[in-house]
């Protein structure tokens, strides 16, 4: 019923006009060479959307057509630090030192987050949180590569710390800085700049980083045949083969691929079930859900309708999580406007944001206000919620909990996502369960998986992976439970991978609870 | 015994070095002596401008065509100390358009390059600049590292033979049969290097000709000489930034004023500043209006500064100087020029020449001539070679990336060590595996540390002022005590603990006018972790007196010995708290981007002043 499960409009941003945006080639030129840089932004916002305001302004990022040429005055107006002060300009009241981004001090646009340091008090926190750093002798953890490196750089430096490439993008830094340094916004840039001026572009881990980073692109291939992919994955050798030729880890197994995506079942279906014009929401289901654990999906959808929600469905790409984590940031933008566009329309609609996946919801709540300047992408960040968060938030899910009883009793070993934790959702699912009746969640911890998204997957970091998740296998193995749960896609492969046992999403458990 | 020299020059300051330097070059046998460590005057404590000459290219074009000259000798002979930043005179709409243009005329009568610039390519270039800024000119304004300088311009000195002796002050100035014949040197006991000659013994150095370089103090020399010199010291703040704004010289274009320059300086901005005539260079008053002066106006031109965090403040002294009778009223009106004065000639009082006024920029210009003068005086016949010869650290450039992979540093670790070193960098770097950083924030290594500290001995504020080592964020805070292990691989426990009270005190001082938001919460920090960790708020150690250990032992009916302890502390260890009122001031320090030392005069003043503990 609402345009946002159009058949036209999904397939066009989710269908066979997919190949456009993958990796066809390392230096492949862009369809969007006119390096529209007000992005996708619509002609005429949409309903509900704010217009003009800083948002309007051209885009601050790398445009899609690649680098402005040095030396070449940029076309569009340098955006500035402030407003104008009145014209006896003495009365320092008219100067709002908050009017100003970072700005695109460095050459081809690149971000300044210079500024960012003077919040740094040098204490450490952030160090003694990286679960990277404390496997990695090699790597110099958050304090370096934020805002230390940042605060050497000088307009003409154009190097960055190849050590960047090492930072899992698991975020911990910035939930353990007590004075709110941009720390993954500082790496994310970094590395954006490192792969995009100083990573040998023909690399095996240049290309094997871009594989990984556009699962998406693969996983909707993939799951057109998702038997044979299966299987293909599961051919013994095969994996190795993948390991010698791409630097793709052989120990781990590839994710199976569902054999309808969620999307062709919510066609299936006829889309939403409910209408409620006054209680919308837009289900960003990322890439996982959509071809991996339709499950996931299919409950969040259940569970919203069973609190009488309007469930849309809008066309998507990723969310960009993967792609920040390897520095792959054009693509990411690429991605992040299409997700702008239909978010926005969307929200114009009436609904909020909810996605299933932590670090889907992260990504659009946080990191792409932060790195990309695209129209609406601050409505985008402030109407985003977690799933289990927003029905916390807007629904008495504690009455509704209270009293009801699992029929069989279960036990899970629950591992908070470190994405989760950056939203202060680390205890949500843990609290939301305490009071029903069969069901036993114990947290094992505040360690990270050691996953972080695609890190794991990398043959040179497996083992760094899994010693970063020991504490996590361990913790699983003495919890009574023997069911894993987490909200993270990737954590949960990494717990099945340390321990076998089978994970779960906290929605799926909802649904069993509230007998959506 | 006393040496019989060809030059005594006396003042280790940009002058100073430039004249032995200029000296040495020439076969002269010369003397430097100075009375802290290098750049302990007004060198250490200036804005780090490489005037263009944009700035005087209005009311001085002798000044600005010698600033441009000289501009271009130190790209040069000195590209390791210096930025090329460029700079812009930028204009807001309040500013006079009249002026613009004569300064602009100025700027092409000078031969200084200039370029016109719109309001939007201004800030295409700078970002930050506000929005309303009109136009700018574009010049060739620079950033100047005043020690590096100096401590070039020394080494060069020795490397010729010259003799440079620090911590080491002028106590009289000999006069013999009408003429003066040399001067009589102190050597104080504090830290620093002392090669040639024992602590707190005098010495007499004699010499064919002195040279008075002493800057602002120019007029205490000449009064030991019996002559009068008319400094007229004028005090001018400036304040340090945490991070970079702009990466160009930004000058606002009016006439003249306070507040109306920002010099981009290594990983900081600097910004100035004030022009105010002082009785004593020694002791004036450092004014909280003055810091708050820079940021508000500044901020009109770079709104950013109002919200940025601010490191610290410091305050220098200009050795104005006007012949007698000229009279000028306000200090802004004195010319910038330098003036050579012949005693010989001026008093009758042959043998000895004050050289006062200038600036940094046109240091070797005025060690010229002054050189060419003294081999007058002393019939030796030799060319000036100043201008071309390379100083040590800039024979060629430095090879950043090759640095990178050959000594394993982090990339901006290396770029800045590159930076600092210049040529030097190689051989420094290779001496020391591993080569951890020491201090975090500057990205300075333990074998620049080491370096520094075979240059300057145990004087921690030399080795700060060499590396920039407890120069950023933290200022000192997360970085002194482990500079301090560094010596401590050579120097015995009580030196070292010294040392490091010392630095970590002239690091709290500039931090005191910059106590509010971010860096007060950095000071609290720093406070704490030094007061928890290292007890350095009562550390018994400190004292002089024995710890009664057995008394934490046999429990509180031991009675408490910490307390007598503390009564006869007069130790040889500076008993002091990295942040106590009673003793933080002691040190008269203050210069953020680059400052001299240790003033002991000031200690009773600064501790009465900041209100005792
Ligand atoms: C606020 C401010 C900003 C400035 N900004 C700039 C700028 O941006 N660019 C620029 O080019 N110039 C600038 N200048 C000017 C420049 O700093 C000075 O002209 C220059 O540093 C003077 O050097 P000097 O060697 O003559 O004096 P000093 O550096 O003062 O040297 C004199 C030395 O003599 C020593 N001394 C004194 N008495 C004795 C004694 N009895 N025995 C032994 N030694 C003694 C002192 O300790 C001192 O080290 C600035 C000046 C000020 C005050
Ligand atoms: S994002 Fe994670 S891996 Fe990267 S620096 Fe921060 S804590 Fe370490
Ligand atoms: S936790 Fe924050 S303030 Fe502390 S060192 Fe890291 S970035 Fe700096």
């Amino acid at each position: 019923m609402t345009r946002h499960t159009d058949d036209g409009e999904t397939e066009e941003a989710n269908g066979p006009d997919e190949k456009r945006e993958g990796v066809d080639g390392p230096d492949e030129k862009r369809e969007d060479a006119d390096g529209s840089t007000t992005g996708a932004a619509p002609s005429s916002p949409a309903p509900g959307v704010p217009e003009a305001g800083r948002d309007e302004q051209p885009s601050i990022f790398v445009p899609d057509d690649g680098e402005v040429p040095e030396g070449t005055p940029s076309e569009r107006p340098a955006t500035d630090g402030g407003v104008e002060s009145a014209a006896g300009g003495s009365d320092s009241a008219d100067l709002d030192p908050d009017a100003y981004d970072p700005v695109d001090v460095f050459p081809g646009g690149d971000l300044d987050l210079r500024e960012g340091a003077d919040s740094c008090y040098k204490c450490t926190s952030c160090d003694t949180s990286c679960p990277v750093a404390e496997v990695d002798d090699e790597f110099p953890g958050p304090k370096f590569q934020g805002p230390e490196q940042w605060r050497l750089k000088r307009k003409d430096d154009h190097d960055i710390d190849e050590s960047i490439t090492s930072c899992s993008n698991c975020m911990r830094c910035d939930d353990a800085c007590p004075s709110s340094v941009p720390l993954s916004q500082m790496h994310n840039e970094a590395r954006g700049q490192f792969v995009e001026s100083q990573m040998e572009k023909l690399s095996r881990e240049y290309i094997r980083n871009r594989i990984l980073s556009n699962y998406r692109f693969f996983a909707s291939i993939a799951s057109k045949v998702p038997r044979l992919a299966n299987a293909a994955t599961k051919i013994p050798g095969a994996m190795k083969v993948g390991e010698k030729l791409l630097g793709i880890a052989g120990d781990r197994e590839f994710p199976d691929f569902a054999t309808q995506t969620f999307r062709e079942w919510w066609k299936a279906r006829g889309g939403a079930q409910v209408e409620n014009p006054d209680k919308r929401v837009a289900y960003f289901h990322g890439c996982y859900s959509n071809y991996n654990t339709p499950e996931v999906g299919k409950a969040m959808v259940r569970v919203y309708e069973h609190f009488g929600y309007e469930v849309m469905v809008p066309p998507q790409k990723c969310s960009g999580t993967p792609m920040f984590a390897n520095g792959m940031l054009k693509d990411a933008r690429r991605h992040a406007e299409t997700n702008v566009e239909n978010l926005v329309e969307a929200i114009g609609e009436g609904a909020d944001v909810i996605a299933s996946c932590t670090s889907c919801s992260l990504s659009l709540r946080q990191e792409y206000p932060e790195l990309f300047d695209i129209h609406g992408i601050e409505d985008v960040s402030e109407h985003t919620y977690e799933a289990l968060e927003y029905l916390r938030i807007n629904e008495d899910l504690e009455a509704e909990l209270a009293g009801t009883e699992l029929a069989d009793e279960q036990s899970f070993a629950y591992h908070a996502p470190c994405h989760a934790r950056n939203q202060g959702l680390d205890r949500q699912a843990v609290e939301t369960f305490r009071d029903v009746d069969g069901v036993e969640l114990e947290d094992v911890g505040d360690s990270c998986s050691g996953i972080s998204g695609t890190y794991g997957w990398k043959e040179e970091k497996y083992e760094k992976s899994m010693e970063i998740g020991a504490e996590m296998f361990e913790h699983m193995e003495d919890a009574e439970g023997d069911v894993g749960m987490t909200e993270c896609p990737t954590c949960a492969m990494q717990m099945e991978h340390g321990t076998g046992y089978e994970v779960e999403h906290p929605l799926q458990l909802l649904e069993d609870a509230v007998g959506a | 015994m006393d040496q019989q020299v060809d030059v005594v020059v006396v003042g280790g300051g940009s002058t100073g070095c430039g004249v032995v330097r200029d000296l040495a070059r020439r076969g002269l046998d010369a003397v430097l002596v100075e009375k802290g460590n290098l750049t302990h005057g007004t060198t250490g404590r200036m804005h780090g401008l490489l005037h263009s000459g944009g700035r005087y290219a209005v009311s001085d074009r002798k000044s600005a065509r010698e600033c441009i000259e000289e501009n271009m000798v130190l790209r040069d002979i000195a590209g390791h100390c210096v930025e090329e930043t460029g700079g812009l005179f930028v204009k807001r709409p309040e500013d006079s358009e009249e002026y613009f243009q004569e300064k602009l005329e100025g700027c092409r009568a000078c031969d200084i390059p200039v370029e016109v610039i719109d309001g939007e390519e201004a800030r295409r270039r700078e970002p930050y600049l506000a929005r309303d800024v009109e136009k700018a000119i574009a010049l060739p304004d620079g950033a100047v590292d005043p020690f590096r300088l100096c401590v070039a311009n020394a080494a060069d000195a020795r490397e010729h033979g010259a003799r440079i002796e620090t911590h080491a002050p002028v106590t009289d100035v000999l006069v013999e049969d009408g003429a003066v014949v040399g001067v009589e040197v102190e050597h104080e006991t504090g830290p620093g290097k002392r090669v040639h000659r024992e602590p707190g013994t005098t010495e007499e150095i004699r010499a064919r000709h002195v040279v008075n370089a002493t800057g602002a103090w120019a007029g205490n020399v000449g009064e030991m000489a019996g002559v009068d010199v008319e400094v007229r010291p004028s005090k001018g703040v400036m304040t340090v930034m945490n991070t970079r704004q702009v990466d160009t010289v930004i000058n606002r274009c009016r006439p003249k004023g306070d507040a109306d320059i920002i010099v981009p300086h290594e990983t900081a901005c600097i910004l100035g500043t004030t022009d105010e005539e002082v009785d004593d260079p020694e002791d004036y008053p450092e004014e909280d209006w003055e810091v708050d002066l820079m940021i508000e106006t500044l901020s009109e031109l770079v709104p950013a500064l109002k919200d940025a965090r601010t490191l610290r403040s410091f305050w220098g002294v200009r050795p104005l100087y006007e012949p007698p009778g000229t009279g000028t009223e306000d200090p802004t009106d004195i010319t910038r020029d330098y003036f050579l004065l012949d005693h010989g000639e001026r008093d009758d009082l042959p043998g000895m020449t004050t050289i006062v006024g200038g600036k940094l920029t046109t240091y070797r210009m005025m060690a010229e001539s002054i050189s060419d003068h003294v081999c007058e005086a002393l019939d030796h016949e030799a060319t000036c070679d100043t201008a071309e010869a390379p100083l040590p650290g800039s024979e060629n450039p430095a090879r950043m990336d090759e640095l990178m992979n050959e000594f394993g540093l982090r990339s901006p670790v290396a770029r800045r060590s590159g930076q600092r070193l210049g040529s030097r960098a190689d051989d420094v770097l290779d001496e020391w595996d591993p080569n951890p950083v020491v201090c975090e924030c500057e990205g300075v290594t333990r074998a620049e540390i080491q370096d520094a500290i075979g240059e300057a001995g145990s004087d921690l504020n030399a080795v700060r002022l060499r590396t920039r080592a407890s120069m950023g964020n933290c200022q000192g805070g997360f970085c002194s005590h482990r500079i301090a292990a560094e010596l401590a691989r050579e120097y015995p426990e009580p030196v070292v603990r010294d040392a490091e009270d010392e630095l970590y005190q002239e690091r709290w001082k500039g931090q005191r006018h910059a106590l509010w938001g971010r860096q007060l919460s950095q000071a609290m920090l720093n406070h704490l972790l030094h007061a928890t960790t290292m007890n350095r708020d009562g550390d018994p150690a400190t004292l002089d007196a024995e710890v009664d250990f057995g008394a934490f032992d046999a429990g509180s009916e031991a009675g408490s010995a910490g307390s007598d302890a503390a009564g006869d502390s007069d130790a040889g260890t500076a008993a002091t708290d990295g942040g106590c009122a009673a003793d933080d001031a002691a040190i008269d320090g203050g210069r953020a981007a680059d400052d001299a030392a240790i003033d002991g005069d000031r200690e009773a003043d600064d501790a009465a002043a900041d209100g005792g503990a």
